[in-house]
């Protein structure tokens, strides 16, 4: 395999974490948000800036990382998860789009010309590369499935799928919409925070335009892509959204139509996903009915 | 002083503008609760259509109504391909339709009309005055006197006649509307025909006003305007046209004349973050 | 001691102009089964709405055990022990008949974070839901998504979800509604165990059988304000009560 079509799975790796963090948002608490690519900028920002103006290792700066990207995503979904949908949906388009502008603009972060000369990832005394880095992102997904499952087991879990089903009667049953709408976004924009510092790692080269809202929508495409509210869904869309750039690289001039074709396709057509309730491969691949939840 | 007064003026009309496609996107939340982010492209293709069609005619007259009759095909087939058959979904659904249609939309553009920017080279047919030292150009009166005779058209439409009456019932409440024999199919379909037709001629002025017709003209709008509408109440007309004034005004005087460093385009969703603190139902909202 | 469960003192709920409930005062004595009727409009449900915490009283006070609860919203007042079906049902639909009723199995581990993270899908708690789907008769249904029940199905697993929160007092909103004779019967007398069970009762009924039947007394609204209490052989022939249904032309639909 080539060093290429390594750092194209490692970007897909990268990019399924985040997902698997956007999936237990909207999947399982059933809330919108546009803008978690704001939440990955954030981690990878972080990372980046503890790494080189702080000095820290990868290691010892990502429990902060994470930390920080979860108490910023509870400081901004206090007040936007108590909206309705609609003003949900439109706010976190616009804390994506303050986020970036913040990156942007703030000289501190780099402004226009971005972060660089961010350290690699070293473990033992190896400095991780290529293939190496695969597997470390790779562990670290296996980590945010394994949460992800252990959520969806918890009490925690299940108030947010009661949430997500209905609002009001599960508000009836002792479920505080707000504390556990807002317990799934932390978790979400922790994983989000996560995938960012190896992204920033990854790339030794971070700037404000890799995380606006167009990544929010790819984001938002891959686990609608995949299955809303599966365990596998947001690595499969992941995935094909991944490797269908690379697939369809002689189409070039019609890749971004191509994609847009099929996101449109999958929500009209499927809108639970390639592994959700009722599509084309569930019922291929297990005709028996299953209860609805992983 | 002058030179205020003339941003000031500036602003209203970038104010004026937003308002015709702002209202398109508050008249579709009305009927349908969803956040009709495709109607960008509805307007840029107006811009593209009114252009084309200016460039074979050589006059305007011919090219106004044709993006707004093509646009008006466009918006209802959007809304009866994507968004009412997926009315049944939890409203996310939609939304992420309307995103795919836009994005899908703005690559159409670029393979058809090219990546390059394109210049409307049209004359506005109103004359410019100069009042007190103050120039108001051409442009701006035009855009006064069309949007205004537009939003007058609307208002007209929506409080005085009985498809009018129609689209309030329905946003109200669409199935008791249904129930006193309101036809909500044809309802919804004439909203978007209506919204589409007004973006249109947002289109085609923007065109003119800066000279550019591009792929991603909307993709500012797309996003902007949402924010305007919740500034304004979900839903609510005046509001939206109200908060596209404030917005106009504000980008062009805090950012073109006071310099305030502040990203201009992200000043809308600041504003809406600031109206959703103070008063969560938006400016003229009511629910 | 107090025999009293819960109290509505002068509790008015006004939306905008309109006084939904208007000044209200009535309470309900542990062990009861109060019956709450009324014509179409008459603020039944609001009331509800307002005991279980989905509203708030523009005036006057709630008082549950002796602890004022205006303004304390459901899962709150959930985990003070007041349990509510809803009149449209709200089932978690994609989940299964079983799950339903383990969510309100939940309501001890919802007051905290840290304590939500335990798992939900136990042996012990599975016995539990599955005891209290046998108690509603439909045990036989644990597997079903709850999305596809029928009415009269649907109508036990609101109240065998209500029962799950172990709850003292127990609003049943029109929950006899739309039910064939057989099935009204069967809850009724399900209503009847639940209330010898030590849970008190409060419902809101259309059905004037049923009301009468199973109330021990009975709170008539009208237009948002009280307009008689008593038991059931007095409301029956109170004139005042006559006229506000017959004079209203009400109908024995449920809206």
């Amino acid at each position: 395999m080539n060093d290429y079509s390594i750092t194209i799975l490692t970007f897909i790796a990268i990019q399924a974490i985040v997902a698997c963090g956007l999936n237990v948002i909207v999947g399982y608490a059933g809330q919108i948000s546009l803008g978690h690519a704001a939440f990955f900028g954030i981690g990878a920002y972080s990372s980046a800036l503890l790494t080189t103006k702080a000095g820290l290792t990868f290691w010892t700066a990502l429990p902060l990382v994470i930390l920080l990207t979860g108490a910023i995503g509870l400081v901004l979904g206090m007040p936007s998860l108590r909206l309705r949908e609609d003003f949900l949906a439109v706010t976190t388009i616009g804390i994506n789009f303050i986020v970036e502008s913040v990156f942007l603009y703030v000289p501190f972060f780099g402004g226009a010309l971005g972060l660089g000369g961010i350290p690699s990832i070293t473990l033992l005394g190896t400095r991780l590369r290529g293939p190496n880095f695969l597997y470390l992102c790779l562990a670290f997904l296996a980590v945010v499935l394994f949460l992800s499952r252990r959520f969806t087991r918890s009490w925690g879990g299940l108030a947010c799928f009661a949430l997500r089903e209905e609002e009001t009667a599960a508000s009836s049953m002792g479920v505080s919409p707000i504390r556990f709408k807002l317990l799934a976004f932390v978790i979400g924009t922790a994983m989000a925070g996560l995938g960012g510092a190896l992204y920033a790692h990854l790339m030794r080269f971070i700037s404000a335009t890799d995380f606006g809202f167009t990544l929010s929508v790819s984001m938002m495409s891959m686990v609608v892509l995949g299955g809303i509210g599966t365990l596998w869904g947001p690595v499969l869309g992941a995935l094909i959204l991944g490797v269908l750039p690379e697939v369809f690289r002689p189409l070039i001039d019609y890749r971004m139509l191509l994609n847009a074709a099929i996101l449109l396709l999958m929500i009209r057509f499927q809108p639970a996903g390639l592994l959700g309730e009722g599509s084309l491969l569930r019922r291929l691949f297990r005709p028996g009915r299953d209860s609805a939840h992983e | 002083m002058q030179l205020f007064f003339e941003q000031l003026l500036n602003g209203v009309a970038m104010g004026a503008i937003y308002s015709l496609i702002t209202l398109g996107l508050a008249l579709v939340y009305g009927v349908m609760r969803i956040l009709h982010v495709a109607h960008a492209a509805v307007y840029t293709a107006g811009a593209y259509v009114g252009l084309y069609v200016f460039s074979i005619t050589g006059s305007l007259l011919p090219a106004v109504p044709a993006a707004m009759a093509a646009c008006a095909l466009l918006g209802t087939a959007i809304e009866r391909l994507v968004y009412t058959p997926l009315l049944k979904y939890p409203p996310f659904v939609p939304l992420i339709g309307s995103i795919a249609v836009f994005l899908g939309l703005e690559e159409i553009f670029r393979l058809v009309g090219g990546p390059y920017i394109l210049s409307f080279p049209a004359e506005f047919p109103f004359p410019g005055i100069t009042v007190r030292g103050v120039v108001i150009s051409p442009a701006i009166i035009s855009i006064y006197a069309v949007s205004a005779a537009v939003l007058l058209l609307l208002w007209f439409i929506v409080t005085k006649t009985e498809l009018g009456l129609a689209m309030r019932a329905t946003s109200q409440d669409r199935e008791i509307a249904g129930a006193m024999g309101i036809n909500s199919s044809y309802t919804i379909s004439m909203t978007f025909v209506l919204g589409s037709a007004v973006a249109a001629v947002a289109g085609i002025l923007v065109g003119i006003y800066f000279n550019q017709v591009y792929p991603t003209m909307g993709a500012v709008p797309a996003y902007k305007c949402l924010a305007l509408i919740v500034v304004g109440g979900l839903g609510s007309l005046p509001g939206a046209v109200l908060a596209s004034l404030l917005l106009g005004v504000g980008e062009t005087l805090l950012i073109g004349y006071a310099n305030i460093p502040l990203p201009r385009d992200s000043l809308a969703f600041i504003a809406m973050i600031a109206v959703l603190l103070w008063r969560p139902q938006g400016l003229l909202g009511n629910r | 001691m107090n025999d009293i469960l819960l109290r509505l003192e002068g509790v008015s709920r006004h939306f905008g102009g309109l006084k939904a409930v208007d000044d209200v005062s009535f309470s309900l004595a542990r062990g009861e089964i109060l019956g709450l009727i009324g014509p179409n409009g008459a603020g039944k449900t609001t009331c509800f709405n307002l005991i279980s915490g989905v509203y708030a009283p523009t005036k006057g006070d709630i008082v549950l055990e002796g602890i004022s609860t205006a303004g304390f919203p459901p899962y709150r007042m959930a985990a003070m022990g007041v349990g509510r079906t809803f009149q449209v049902v709200k089932p978690f639909s994609t989940l299964s008949v079983l799950n339903n009723v383990q969510v309100a199995l939940g309501l001890t581990r919802y007051g905290s974070v840290l304590s939500s993270l335990g798992p939900w899908d136990t042996k012990a708690s599975r016995n539990e839901a599955l005891e209290i789907l046998e108690e509603v008769g439909i045990a036989h249904l644990a597997g079903t998504p709850s999305g596809q029940l029928p009415l009269g199905n649907q109508r036990r697993l609101e109240l065998a979800r209500a029962l799950a929160l172990k709850p003292k007092l127990l609003l049943l909103d029109e929950t006899f509604s739309g039910l064939r004779h057989e099935e009204a019967a069967m809850l009724s007398k399900l209503v009847l165990g639940v209330r010898a069970g030590g849970i008190s009762v409060l419902l809101i009924e259309h059905n004037m059988k049923v009301a009468m039947g199973l109330s021990d007394r009975l709170v008539v609204l009208d237009h948002g304000r009280l307009l008689a209490e008593g038991k059931p052989e007095a409301i029956r022939s109170d004139p005042r009560v006559v006229e506000a249904y017959l004079g209203k032309g009400a109908s024995s639909h449920a809206s």
